[in-house]
């Protein structure tokens, strides 16, 4: 671009508009460095700040300042007490509440069906890269109850595991006895953490695909030329070359089972039966809005806010070790 | 190469079955919103003879969903606006301006992606109590453009940051003003990223519950998708109607999805491999 004509061609919608500012452009050019020379330009100087300042704002004051404030408010009483410190007796009265217990219970249930979660679109992420027929369809299809709200979802699985429903129909049928899906404590949690597996797996899948695209597909050739069975190039081609997509997929997919059932669980079980559905997320909630337990939620809260550290935590213990390696 | 082509049609078929599981209890409600209630009760599976919408202008109108999906509506498109224009502007400042503290303020800003709304879901319904925000609309517009604000950041600067600083170098010395090159240049360039941030943006706050079930306390600023929760209890006998609310909820997501699939799932991505 040649310096010499830029100032009167170059911007002709901004002449109009700012006739005192068009002559800076040509203060600019005579000196070395004009920012600091003329008093339109200090206003310039803060336009960074000015630029971040909304995003800033917002998230300090109601994310960060917020946060402080509830492990603050953990310990201090409800009701009467409002205010007093209590020390840890809200920590105490929640590691005493069995309704909590069950939730940490359930997060432990979790953890243990996180490996299904996250093999099951592995596998899937890995056909469809190695382009079984259909493999675009799939694709779309698995993608789309992702994208569905949660509460679309519980609803659309209460109506098919209704004790009347469809699912027990069909169960009929063939003589299996209606099952209590929802009602029965001992099954309720898996059939909701089947339906959050079922409605969130394709927003994983997506995940494995974009770290397919950075395979070298040099390696994948050799292997098959080698003669490798599938087997063989996922345990030692894929699962390799893919351990930082696989690592983050373990993590979001663990913070997504503890922040993102409530849709769910509101819907479909509502905590029960016997309380045996409720997660942290679901008790914090019940604490806050239905028992007017503010202060008891809010150690809830924090709580699950240091489960979440440890996942992140052990993210990047887990990232750290993988730099090393390479 | 026949037997990994044979091997391929075999893992074909589970996925297929897989691919109906994921679909069917889809066009089950669908189908179940267009039949009469007598016509559910007798037979659950079979096809509907006709469509009747008048199911779905029920719930509409009675159950009160119109409503509800104008309030959602309003709710969604200011969010993705401000989250958008804030987003970029961050974005913008924190990827090509050199500033003092900008890696500070970035730190700050990436943060809040770690915190989950439940997390803070008890002071956070304190101040927006004290400040009279809640149970309005604008309390649960910055409440979800907080809530979504550091993943859009993140997103935006990681974008621009691949936008040769050479642009911006001569646009300045063209004479351009830093509000000029970011109204002028980084809008339009950043368009691609907006436009896959904005819809999963308009997703988010389109099919949440938790935060809409807090802030928004009395019935008629309900958002959809608190309405199609109080379908449960008010027509568990009358399941076409709860289901004609269901598919009110989920058209317009499916409508996104048909036609921003790619956009959607290029988002997903780059949220991931640039983490």
């Amino acid at each position: 671009m040649p310096i010499g004509n830029t100032q009167p061609s170059v911007r002709p919608a901004s002449a109009g508009r700012a006739g005192g500012a068009a002559v800076t452009p040509a203060a600019h050019r005579s000196g070395a460095r004009p920012r600091r020379s003329h008093g339109g330009l200090r206003a310039e100087r803060y336009a960074p700040y000015i630029l971040v300042a909304p995003a800033v704002l917002i998230i300090v004051l109601l994310r960060l300042y917020p946060l402080l404030l509830g492990v603050n408010f953990s310990f201090t009483g409800d009701g009467a007490q409002n205010g007093e410190a209590v020390g840890f007796g809200n920590y105490s009265e929640l590691f005493g509440d069995p309704l909590f217990r069950t939730a940490l219970g359930n997060v432990g249930l979790l953890v243990l069906l996180l490996p299904v979660a996250v093999a099951i679109p592995g596998l899937l992420a890995t056909f469809i890269y190695l382009r079984v027929p259909g493999h675009r369809f799939y694709r779309s299809v698995y993608f789309f109850p992702a994208v569905l709200s949660p509460v679309i979802v519980g609803a659309i699985f209460n109506l098919l595991l209704a004790f009347d429903g469809p699912l027990n129909a069909v169960l009929g049928s063939v003589g299996v006895g209606p099952v209590d899906w929802l009602g029965d404590p001992d099954i309720a949690m898996f059939m909701v953490v089947g339906v959050h597996i079922w409605a969130t797996f394709g927003m994983a899948l997506v995940v494995f695909l974009a770290g397919f695209a950075t395979l070298d597909a040099a390696l994948l050739d050799a292997a098959r030329v080698d003669g490798a069975s599938l087997r063989q190039v996922v345990w030692h081609v894929v699962i390799p070359s893919l351990a930082r997509t696989i690592q983050f997929v373990f993590v979001t997919t663990m913070i997504g089972m503890l922040t993102s059932m409530f849709g769910l669980l509101f819907v479909m079980t509502s905590g029960g039966p016997e309380g045996s559905t409720y997660l942290p997320e679901y008790y914090i909630w019940i604490q806050q809005g239905q028992m007017n337990r503010p202060a008891l939620a809010s150690a809830a809260s924090t709580i699950l806010f240091v489960i979440m550290l440890v996942v992140g935590l052990m993210q990047i213990k887990l990232l750290e070790r993988a730099g090393k390696e390479d | 190469m026949s037997r990994i082509r044979l091997g391929r049609w075999l893992i074909a078929v589970p996925m297929a079955l897989l691919a109906l599981a994921t679909i069917y209890p889809l066009l089950f409600t669908a189908n179940v919103a267009m039949k009469t209630r007598r016509d559910y009760i007798l037979d659950r599976f079979s096809l509907t003879d006709t469509l009747r919408w008048e199911n779905i202008s029920t719930a509409w109108n009675s159950v009160g969903m119109g409503r509800y999906f104008v309030n959602s509506l309003f709710v969604v498109t200011a969010s993705v606006f401000l989250l958008l224009l804030f987003g970029s502007m961050a974005g913008f400042a924190l990827s090509q301006l050199r500033f003092r503290g900008s890696s500070a303020l970035f730190l700050g800003c990436l943060a809040g992606l770690f915190i989950p709304f439940q997390v803070i879901m008890v002071p956070l319904a304190r101040i927006m109590a004290d400040t009279a925000l809640i149970d309005t609309y604008p309390g649960l517009i910055l409440v979800y453009v907080a809530q979504f604000l550091p993943f859009t950041v993140f997103l935006m600067t990681s974008y621009y940051k691949g936008i040769p600083p050479e642009i911006v170098d001569a646009a300045r010395i063209d004479g351009s003003t830093v509000y000029g090159v970011y109204r002028r240049i980084m809008l339009p360039l950043g368009t691609p990223a907006l436009l896959s941030v904005g819809i999963l943006n308009a997703l988010f706050c389109w099919n949440d519950v938790l935060m809409a079930l807090v802030m928004m306390p009395s019935a008629d600023h309900r958002t959809l998708m608190i309405g199609v929760t109080s379908l449960r209890g008010q027509y568990s006998d009358n399941i076409p109607t709860f289901a004609s609310g269901v598919l009110i909820a989920a058209i317009p997501v499916l409508l996104v999805y048909l036609f921003l699939q790619r956009q959607i799932a290029d988002g997903v991505a780059a949220g991931s491999t640039k983490g």
